[in-house]
Formats: structure tokens, sequence, C-alpha cells
């Protein structure tokens, strides 16, 4: 019995042993990839976040046939939505830079391969010039108004020399609802009067002739404690509107909240990948919320709702200047009604 | 080999029976261990606003005797939408439980928290009182 078990046990153990050893030995020789026989091609979208009316959507497009069969005549994007005017094709294949140096090394490299693209309706097309059987081309969509709050599709397609035709669906994308209006300048006691409906800053005289449209009046008091640079309802309690002579009608009540560390991408801050979506809109509830934000900071921001619940938005505080009593400040707007 | 599967089974065995030989503690009716411990204070607070940002001036001043939280709260503070945070007593727990943001805002009624001790023997009622610092 004693002579099994140890016999058992033997034969388990040179069976891990035997099971690992020959696991861990096996060697796989790299060989480079075989390329296709045909012309082929890929579509990577290069832009992130929400899709803004006025921004561009970008996709790097690349194509490729085997040198032996021929070169690529032309490249082509369709969009189910026409772009705006400065919907293009890049006509530069670019390439990343394998040198070592600070300066080029990692830097995309452009080769023209043909003249600038044509926008015929929704189709954008690029003629190469160049012999060449492998190109990636840059396509920047501007989204044009028409797409606001609606669904974009797009077909790239490539043709070479040997009569193929190869296509690439990407999409549907979602177009955001949402306006954006960066880096607006606000200054204490002159451009301080804003009108979410106009995103602008207008000054005293300005918001004299249109008192039902501005929502909100910048401010300054560092004297104050707890004050610094403020957003006040012009219908706010008196004590939040220090030494502010409104305009006759100013009376509108905006609700909001202060916010911070939401650092939103599009609205000025490239480092931090945050980005506000229509449905951030859709989901905010600011109706328990005071009618000023007072001492906002530098990366600071506020939910706000106008008080005829026509916009929603979110200001963010891109650069404050004490000394001189201003503040730089971005905007995205939803629609509600 | 038979040796070996018993040995086997009865560390399965012991596996099994050990950890359910502890002698069962008392729990309260949320579920915390009830403890010997008498012990019932409020040993910090803090009060954050709506942005999680605090909203006091300076350190909120305790009186274990009085049973009463001072805190002055920055000029133009939105009382409705405030989250309060109490550090307690080891073992100890809070009365009402907070569960979301309060509203501070009747400055006249200052809310009242209740501090219950490990052994839940104990309870202390603390009165959060706030002050508004001035422009």
């Amino acid at each position: 019995m004693k002579n099994m078990s140890y016999t058992f046990f033997r034969h388990i153990a040179i069976l891990m042993f035997s099971a690992i050893f020959f696991s861990s030995c096996s060697e796989k020789e790299y060989s480079i990839p075989e390329g296709g026989a045909d012309l082929q091609n890929d579509v990577i979208k290069r832009s992130l976040g929400p899709n803004l009316v006025g921004l561009d959507i970008e996709f790097a497009y690349a194509m490729a046939l085997p040198k032996q069969k021929g070169k690529i005549l032309w490249a082509q994007v369709e969009a189910s939505i026409a772009g705006g005017e400065e919907t293009y094709l890049e006509n530069k294949s670019y390439y990343t830079h394998s040198g070592s140096d600070e300066i080029n090394g990692g830097t995309d490299v452009g080769v023209v391969i043909g003249k600038p693209s044509e926008n015929q309706g929704a189709k954008t097309i690029v003629n190469f010039s160049r012999d060449t059987s492998a190109a990636t081309l840059r396509y920047f969509y501007d989204v044009p108004e028409q797409a606001r709050g609606k669904k974009v599709e797009f077909t790239f397609t490539a043709k070479s020399s040997d009569g193929s035709t190869v296509s690439y669906k990407m999409g549907p994308y979602q177009i955001a609802v949402m306006d954006m209006v960066l880096n607006l300048e606000a200054s204490d006691n002159q451009a301080c009067y804003l009108s979410i409906k106009d995103m602008t800053f207008y000054s005293a005289a300005q918001a004299a002739t249109r008192p039902q449209e501005i929502d909100l009046v910048y401010l300054y008091r560092g004297e104050l404690n707890s004050f610094g640079h403020a957003l006040v309802s012009p219908g706010a309690d008196r004590q939040y509107l220090p030494q502010v002579d409104l305009p006759t009608g100013l009376s509108r009540s905006t609700k909001m909240r202060r916010e911070f560390g939401l650092r939103d991408q599009q609205l000025g801050n490239p480092k931090y990948g945050i980005y506000i979506d229509d449905v951030d809109f859709q989901q905010l509830d600011v109706s328990d919320s005071p009618n000023y934000a007072l001492n906002l900071k530098e990366e600071a921001g506020a939910w706000l709702e106008t008080q005829d619940g026509t916009y929603r938005a979110y200001v963010f505080v891109n650069k404050i200047d004490n000394a001189g009593a201003k503040a730089t400040l971005s905007m995205k707007r939803y629609k509600l009604k | 080999m038979k040796r070996y599967t018993i040995q086997f089974l009865c560390m399965l065995l012991s596996m099994a029976i050990l950890p359910g030989c502890s002698k069962d503690l008392p729990m309260d009716e949320d579920g915390l261990l009830i403890t010997d411990r008498a012990e019932c204070y409020v040993s910090n607070f803090e009060l954050l606003g709506a942005d999680f940002i605090t909203v006091r001036t300076s350190n909120a001043v305790i009186d274990t005797m009085a049973c009463t939280i001072d805190v002055e709260v920055q000029f133009g503070t939105d009382l409705k939408n405030l989250y309060p945070q109490f550090s307690l007593a080891s073992d100890a727990k809070l009365d009402p439980k907070i569960v979301g943001k309060v509203d501070f805002s009747d400055l006249q009624n200052p809310k009242v928290y209740t501090v219950i001790s490990g052994n839940r023997k104990v309870r202390k009622p603390y009165t959060v009182v706030i002050s508004i610092q001035n422009p």
C-alpha cells in the first residue's frame, strides 16, 4: 500500500512538472504579417468627446494594395448629412517620424498625394496625383447646423488602378443638441451682464435695452469675505449684489450650483478627459439651488438653469484676474424648449 | 493511500467546523456590533457644500459637555444643500443617519443629532449651531 501511494504521487508530480516545463518552452518566431492580395482599407476615429455643431469630427482613413497591383486613384468620404464648408479630406498622407531627436521624433510628417479635396454635396473627394499604393488621409467633418440632435454616418471609399473599390462604414454618431462658446471676457462693472440666450456679456447700456435677456451679473469683490469672482442673478437678494447699480428692468433669477473639479476637456482643459454631454443637462436639477454662485475660482464652474426654463448651461472659469477684476469664461448650453 | 485520504478529509472537516465556532456577538437593528464601549461624543465635524468643498471658515467648536457644535460658514453658503460629516467615538453611531444632502437653512431651529455609544446605553443629543460669516 505504501509503495502504491508513493508511485501514485511520483507520477502526479512528474506529470505536473512536464506540463509546466513543456508549456513554457514553446518558441514562436516572429514573422512580418502577410499583406492582403487586394486593395484594403481601414478607418479610426481620432476625435473624442461629444460631437458639437461647429466643431470637427476627425477620422484617419488608411488604404493600401500590393505595389505590383497598381496605385490608388482616389479616395472619397460620403456623409449622411452634408458637412459644413470647412469639411475636407486631407491631401497629405501622414506617417510618424522615426527620428530619435526631440524635435522630429514621433511627429506626424505629411506627404502630398494630390490636390486639395473638393466637396460635392455630401461627398468629399481627393484625386491622387502621386504614384502610391498606400496612404492614410485625415478627414475633418465640420458638423453643420442641420445635423444638430441627429445621427451621422460616414462611408469611406477608395479606388485603385486595377479597378478595385473598397468601402468602410463608420457611425452612426450622435450630434449633440448643446452649443458651446469659448473664452467670453467678463469685466466687473463693464461687460458684466450675461445673456444665456445670446451667450454674450453686455455692458450696462446694452443690458438696459434687453432686460429680459440678462440672466446673470459678473462681479468681483476681492475686499469682501468669501465673495471674490461671482455670478449673481439680477433678481438675487441685494446683499449678493454689493455696489451694483442694476439697469432698469433687470430682474431674472437664475438657479445655479457651483462645481469644483469638473474640468471639461472641450471648455478649455485639454489635460483632462472629462466631457459634459447632453445627458448631463437632461438630468440636471438645480431647482433647490440659490440664484448666485460666489467665490468662483479658476477651473471651477457652475451649473445653471434660466428662469424661464429655456436653457440649462455649465459655465466654466478658464481664467481669473484679480488685479483687473476680470474673468474668462466658457460655456456649454443646452436648449430645453 | 487510505491514510492520506483520511488525513485530507479530516483537514477539510476542520476547515468547515472551526470558523463556525466563534461566539455570536449581539447586533443592533442596523446590523452593527454592540460592544462594551460607553464613550459617547463627537470628535470632529465637517460641513461640505453641494460642490463637496468645505463651507467652514474655521474649525467647528465642539463642546462635549454642552453637546453643541458651533460652526461658522462662508458668506453666501447654500444652506439648503449641505453634507454634514461627524467623527464619533469608537463603535458609536448617529441618529438620524445622514443619507444625503441636509437642509440647514432654518437657523432658528438648529438640527439635532444624537450620538449613541457602542454599548447602545448612552445617548447624547448634539445641536449643530450654524452662523454665517459677515461679508
